[in-house]
Parts: structure tokens; C-alpha cells; sequence
């Protein structure tokens, strides 16, 4: 994709260079959990492209979607939880009525999962060259096991675990935190996959940990034009790392934008208010922090119209954001273009400074 | 170098003395000399020779009244350790911690019970330090009940009247943890410790577990209750950006030492000590041009050291961009001196990391 301000996560249609085939196309997404009388609506109707290489980082508070948005992508949501409805294109090729099987073949082939914590990922009782082992044997199993082994080895290489050969035969409790991740890291890359989604990979990391990793997933991108789904709470992350940024509210992706966009710019009163409430040392002597009030809504009985508006300084007492769902507005800021889903888009788009 | 050290090799506990008086601040009220604190863990050496862990080596700081003290640095440099050994809830293998000028350790049962009530701790995870069985109101009275402090009215009325300060109702006082959000139980948290109304409270990190608009709520209240009750803080934080934004004064703690200790204005301006300079120039801004600013950074190189294993002299050479391999840096253990009024560092060659760095702090609108 090319041009000042690469809009990738756009809806159809609305992207410039939508000759280039997208590494991922996420359609009408929608996924719901369900228990009696209770329908929760996680994931609504979400939809947008990433190319090659892009780094995307999905950001909101807890509750808004981010990980559902993540298990639905890859068909890891389990009952109650239910997609209902979307199309997921990987590398043109709809992954979402695929069969179980089928799909575990894709899974880790050419889309992987990082997650946050990534105890969750090993098993504390098999060593880490076992592990690494069986992950790339799943997807090869004509691989003999000497060959494997060689492969697993370079792979911590890669993610730079010193002396990997030797490390092969340690247990995950023998290695830190940061190793730990990035031999996660190292199982999900393993085939090389078109798009990884890593869910908060670094929250619980110690800052020079962090960059450690973010580096590797670098590199990652560099090498192997991986596109990258980065979800955080971490707004700092997203500048880091990110090009692109999609804020998820109430199942939503609220404002999407390139990364700069929502820095300067930030359009959404929710994206505003986000990025306000983080601790800003030279915002100290204007008394307290401007804090959210309220709570993200509950996704089983949504508010009408904007489903921010309760909360939104903006919204608050206006008819019509009480009254209707904002469409996705296309606008065009001093950082480029975005998405705003919000009926004062075009007039916030001038006004808003941060 | 140490034929032009301004001030003489920490002798006083650093930040007691004159700065305190010079500019007007508060008295010490809390103060730790040669802290140290060994854990014994189970594995022997080849000789069958039990092994220490020292989780805090040699750690000499002063809290003055009514400021926000910080405490930062990575998971295992100790600086837990540390706040419960300046309550007292753990007991230091050596060394001393005063509060208001009383040695800790001569004090008897009954009046260190008197003296915890003065000093209180919030802890990180509010979903684990609260009694799920136990009411709002209840988990609040309890330590009322605990010093037999007022008949029950009054105790309840002082529970509500904090609750209420906290921002919680009489009606929520019936309910249980579980019904309760993260930033709602955290204000329990701080309610409890709150009630008693101490003179310190140790704030371990109490919003790393909560969102990024329920941290700036919980930070906000805590604002508001230090300048209602003239309280003393110590925050524990391992991220950089809310303890500058919170305190006065941060000690960087590594592998159980202070490696500086200042001002926050001098900390993040003008940080002298390599493992700040890396460590602050490691945390994420929210602001435009992260990716230039990250390709800019002093990356410590490796791992932490093991506090088992733990180097000779620096205790970050191992990891240093300025002191690796360097042969007084390997051999000798850099004292905590004063550099500039105010500012402690404990380096051979504080302040060389920050020439060539990156500021810590970028110029607010980067165009990328």
C-alpha cells in the first residue's frame, strides 16, 4: 500500500490501494456468548484489511472486545461464545466456514496466537526443546526428530535465547519471564504465518524486557513480512510499535486511523478521552487527572444510539446521539485519514488538540 | 573521580539532611541505615554451604513527611522487600528503620502494634486482598475492631464516613468483593487502609492491575486523600511514567541497591545513572513518533543478573552500555554519592550514559 498516511484497517471499498491482496480481510465480523436470557455482544460487525508487514495495535479498556475480536479471527472461540456471522480472509482464502480440521491446519501455519501470559503456552512439565518440537512437527510431521530438534534450536536462536542448544533441555521455570515469551514468540513463528495476533505480549513484562520483545517482533515483520495484530490497553505500545491503530469500544473498532492520527488528532471523544486520562507529569499542575466516568456499557443491553454516549462529554444530552448508531465516517486530518464512528466527526476532526 | 565528589561518600542517610532543611520540606519521618535483608533458600553449594539470597544490600533512604516517595524498578530489584521491611512486616537481616527518629527494632509488641497503626499498606491485587466473604463495611470496620477503636455506632460511622470518602455508598457496604468492579475494590483497599487514619501509607503498586481510566479515577483519590489527611506515601511502581507523574522524590532500585535517588524534576530530566537513563528511556510515551524514539534507545543488553549470583561490584556492569567489561566497575561496588544537590547516584561514571542518549522525554509533537 503506498501514499502519506496508509489507511489499512478500512472498511471495503474505501482503501486506495486495494489492488495489493490483503495479508488479512476481516468481513461483517460478529460473535456473541450466550447463556439464557443473556445474549452478550462481544465482536459487532467489525470489519478491516491489513497488508504485508503492517503492525496493527487494537486498543480499549477491558471488556471491549479485544481479545474476542482476537479467538474469533482464528476460530478459537468456544461455546458459550459463538461467531455468528463474517468472513475472514487469509491471504484471499475465506478461513471461516472451514472445518475444524482444516482449520487447525491453518492455526499456527499461517496465523498464530502470542498471548500475554506465556506460562499459558508452555507446559511447566515437558521441557522447552520438546515443546518447540511438537510445535513445528503438528504442521510437519514428516520431519524427523534430529531435524526438528536442529530447527527448534535455531528458532531460540532467532529469538535470541542464549546458548539455545544447551537451553533446549531446560524447563520453562528455568527460564525468566522475557524468555519465556519470546519462546511463545518462537512456537508462533515457527511456520513463518502471514499474520500473527499477539494479545498483550508485553504487559507483563518489565519495561527493558518490553523492548526486547518489541524488537524481536521487529524484526519478525522485517524478515518474514508478517502483518502484526498488536492488542494492548497500552497507548505508549501502540506508538512503539504500531503504523496502524483501530480503538475498540463496546465491540466496536470506534476510530481506526494511522498511528500519528491518533496521537495528534484523535477524533473519537472515547480515543480523546483515553489517551487524557494517562498520567501526563507535565499535565501536573492542572489538577486532577480527567478521568472516564462511568463504565463500558454492558454488551448485553447496549444503549441506544452511540453506545459511548452515556459516558461521552461530547454526546452526553444530545438527541441524536441518544438516538441513532454513527455511521463510519471517513475524515481527513492534519495526520492523515480515519475512521470515526461518531456523529461530530467532521466537526471534532479541526477542534480536537491533545 | 572521587577527588571531586561534592558531597563525602554517603555517610547520612541520603535526603535526610540538609536538602530537607535547605528547601523547606518535611522532617524525615521514615528512615532505613544499612538495610539489609537475606532469605535463606533451600539449595546448598557443592559443599553443602546453605545459600542466601540478598534481596536488599546496603540500602540507606530517608521519607520526609507529607511527600510521595517513590520506589521503582524492574520485578526482583526488591523494592517489595523493601516497604515491608520498613513496616516491619518483614524483619531486616541488618541495618536499622526508624520512624520518627524510633529505632523500629527496640520497640516492644505493644507498641509496635500502636505504631502499625500509624503506618499502612495498600496492596497491588485488589481481587486477592480482599476477604470474599466478608461485606464492604466489614472489611473496612475490621481494623477498628482490630485496635478497639469507638463502641460499634462509632465505628460504623466512621467506616461509612470513609467509605464515603472513597467514593462508595452506605448501601454498597453490604456488599461482598465479588460484586464489586477492580477500581471499586481498590478503593476498598484504600479505605481499609485509610481508616485508621495513619501518618504512612506504603502504596504497593495499587493501579498496575486496573484500566487505564479506572488508574487515573484511583490516582485522583489518592491525590485528594494525601492533601485531606496530610498523609506520607511510599509508591511502589514499576512503571516510570505514573510514579513521575505521582512523586516527589524516586529511588531507582536494582538487584537490591539504590542506584539513584533524587528529585523527580532531576530523575527525569537529567537521569545520572546508566540503568535509569535505559530505564527511562524504555517506557512508552502515548505521543506521536514511538518507533523513531525506540530505534534512538540505550537497550540494557541481556537479563537481569540473578540475586543469587549476583556480581562483585556493580551490580548492573553485566548489563551496562557505559561500565561493561570495565575493570572498576567489575571489581568494585560504586558508593551511593551525592552528585549534584539532591541528586544520589551509585556509579563510576554517572552521567555518562546521559550524553549520548535520547532524551527520556521526547518534544511533545514528533512528525514521523
Amino acid at each position: 500500500m503506498s501514499g502519506p498516511a496508509p489507511m489499512p484497517a478500512s472498511p471495503p471499498g474505501d482503501s486506495p490501494g486495494a489492488s495489493a491482496q490483503p495479508a488479512l480481510s476481516v468481513r461483517n465480523l460478529s460473535t456473541v456468548f450466550e447463556s439464557p436470557g443473556r445474549t452478550v455482544h462481544a465482536v459487532r460487525d467489525v470489519s478491516f484489511d491489513m497488508r504485508p508487514t503492517e503492525r496493527l495495535g487494537v486498543v480499549g479498556e477491558s471488556g471491549s472486545g479485544k481479545s474476542a475480536l482476537a479467538l474469533s479471527i482464528l476460530g478459537l472461540i468456544e461455546p458459550p461464545g459463538r461467531v455468528v456471522g463474517g468472513e475472514i480472509r487469509l491471504g484471499g482464502r475465506d478461513i471461516s466456514k472451514l472445518s475444524d480440521r482444516a482449520l487447525g491446519a491453518v492455526r499456527g501455519n499461517d496465523i498464530a496466537l502470542v498471548l500475554q501470559d506465556p506460562m499459558s503456552a508452555l507446559d511447566p512439565v515437558r521441557t522447552i526443546g520438546r515443546q518447540v518440537v511438537d510445535a513445528i512437527a503438528v504442521h510437519e510431521p514428516e520431519l524427523r526428530r534430529a531435524a526438528a530438534r536442529k530447527r527448534a534450536a535455531e528458532l531460540l536462536r532467532e529469538v535470541d535465547i542464549p546458548q539455545a542448544e544447551r537451553r533446549l533441555d531446560d524447563y520453562p521455570h528455568q527460564y525468566s519471564g522475557g524468555m519465556r515469551q519470546r519462546v511463545a514468540i518462537a512456537m508462533a513463528i515457527a511456520h513463518n504465518p502471514s499474520v500473527l495476533i499477539a494479545d498483550e505480549p508485553t504487559t507483563a513484562l518489565d519495561v527493558t524486557t518490553q523492548s526486547q520483545v518489541l524488537a524481536l517482533l521487529d524484526r519478525l515483520v522485517e524478515q518474514h513480512r508478517t502483518a502484526v495484530i498488536l492488542i494492548t490497553h497500552n497507548l505508549g505500545i501502540v506508538s512503539d510499535f504500531c503504523d496502524s491503530v483501530a480503538v475498540m469500544y463496546a465491540g466496536r473498532f470506534v476510530e481506526t486511523s494511522g498511528v500519528d492520527h491518533i496521537f495528534l488528532s484523535p477524533t473519537h471523544p472515547y480515543s480523546e478521552a483515553l489517551l487524557k486520562c494517562v498520567p501526563n507529569p507535565e499535565r501536573l499542575a492542572e489538577g486532577p487527572l480527567p478521568a472516564i466516568t462511568g463504565f463500558p456499557p454492558d454488551l448485553s443491553q447496549l444503549p441506544h444510539g452511540c453506545s459511548f454516549q452515556p459516558r461521552c462529554p461530547v454526546g452526553k444530552d444530545i438527541p441524536e446521539c441518544r438516538g441513532q448508531t454513527p455511521q463510519p465516517h471517513t475524515v481527513e486530518g492534519p495526520s492523515g485519514a480515519a475512521i470515526v464512528e461518531c456523529h461530530f466527526a467532521e466537526q471534532r476532526i479541526g477542534e480536537v488538540k491533545v | 573521580m572521587s577527588a571531586e565528589q561534592p558531597a563525602p561518600v554517603a555517610q547520612t542517610v541520603p535526603g535526610a539532611g540538609s536538602p530537607a532543611a535547605s528547601n523547606g520540606a518535611g522532617a524525615p519521618v521514615l528512615e532505613a541505615e544499612n538495610l539489609v535483608k537475606t532469605f535463606e533458600i533451600r539449595s546448598e553449594d557443592r559443599f553443602g554451604r546453605k545459600l542466601g539470597v540478598t534481596v536488599l544490600d546496603d540500602i540507606s533512604l530517608a521519607v520526609r513527611k507529607g511527600e510521595s516517595f517513590g520506589l521503582v524498578g524492574e520485578s526482583g530489584c526488591g523494592k517489595s522487600t523493601l516497604a515491608r521491611c520498613l513496616l516491619r512486616l518483614l524483619e531486616p537481616t541488618a541495618g536499622t528503620v526508624r520512624f520518627e527518629g524510633q529505632d523500629l527494632a527496640e520497640l516492644g509488641r505493644e507498641e509496635l502494634r500502636a505504631m502499625r497503626r500509624r503506618m499502612q499498606f495498600v496492596f497491588q491485587d485488589p481481587f486477592a486482598s480482599l476477604d470474599p466473604r466478608m461485606t464492604a463495611g466489614q472489611i473496612v470496620e475490621e481494623p477498628l475492631l482490630v485496635h478497639e477503636i469507638g463502641d460499634g455506632a462509632e465505628r460504623r460511622a466512621t467506616m461509612l464516613k470513609m467509605l464515603a470518602d472513597v467514593g462508595l455508598t452506605e448501601e454498597q457496604a453490604g456488599r461482598r468483593p465479588h460484586a464489586f468492579s477492580g477500581g471499586q475494590r481498590q478503593r476498598i483497599g484504600i479505605a481499609r487502609a485509610f481508616v485508621l487514619r495513619p501518618d504512612v501509607v506504603i502504596l504497593d503498586e495499587p493501579i498496575s492491575a486496573l484500566d487505564v481510566s479506572v488508574q487515573a479515577q484511583v490516582l485522583n483519590l489518592l491525590r485528594r486523600l494525601q492533601t485531606q489527611l496530610g498523609l506520607t506515601y511510599v509508591f511502589i511502581s514499576h512503571d516510570l511514567a505514573v510514579a513521575e507523574y505521582f512523586c516527589d522524590r524516586v529511588a531507582v532500585l536494582y538487584l537490591g541497591q539504590v542506584m539513584e535517588f533524587s528529585s523527580r524534576e532531576l530523575l527525569f530530566r537529567k537521569p545520572l545513572h546508566p540503568y535509569s537513563v535505559s530505564l527511562l528511556s524504555a517506557v512508552p510515551v502515548p505521543q506521536a513518533g514511538g518507533r523513531s524514539r525506540r530505534a534512538k534507545r540505550v537497550q540494557p543488553i541481556g537479563e537481569v543478573s540473578s540475586v543469587v549470583d549476583r556480581p562483585k561490584g556493580c551490580p548492573f556492569e553485566p548489563r551496562c552500555p557505559v561500565g561493561r567489561g570495565r575493570e572498576v566497575c567489575k571489581g568494585e561496588r560504586p558508593p551511593l554519592v551525592e552528585h549534584a544537590p539532591g541528586q544520589w547516584a551509585a556509579c563510576h561514571f554517572a552521567g555518562e550514559a546521559t550524553a549520548g542518549a535520547t532524551p527520556a522525554k521526547p518534544p511533545s509533537q514528533v512528525p514521523s
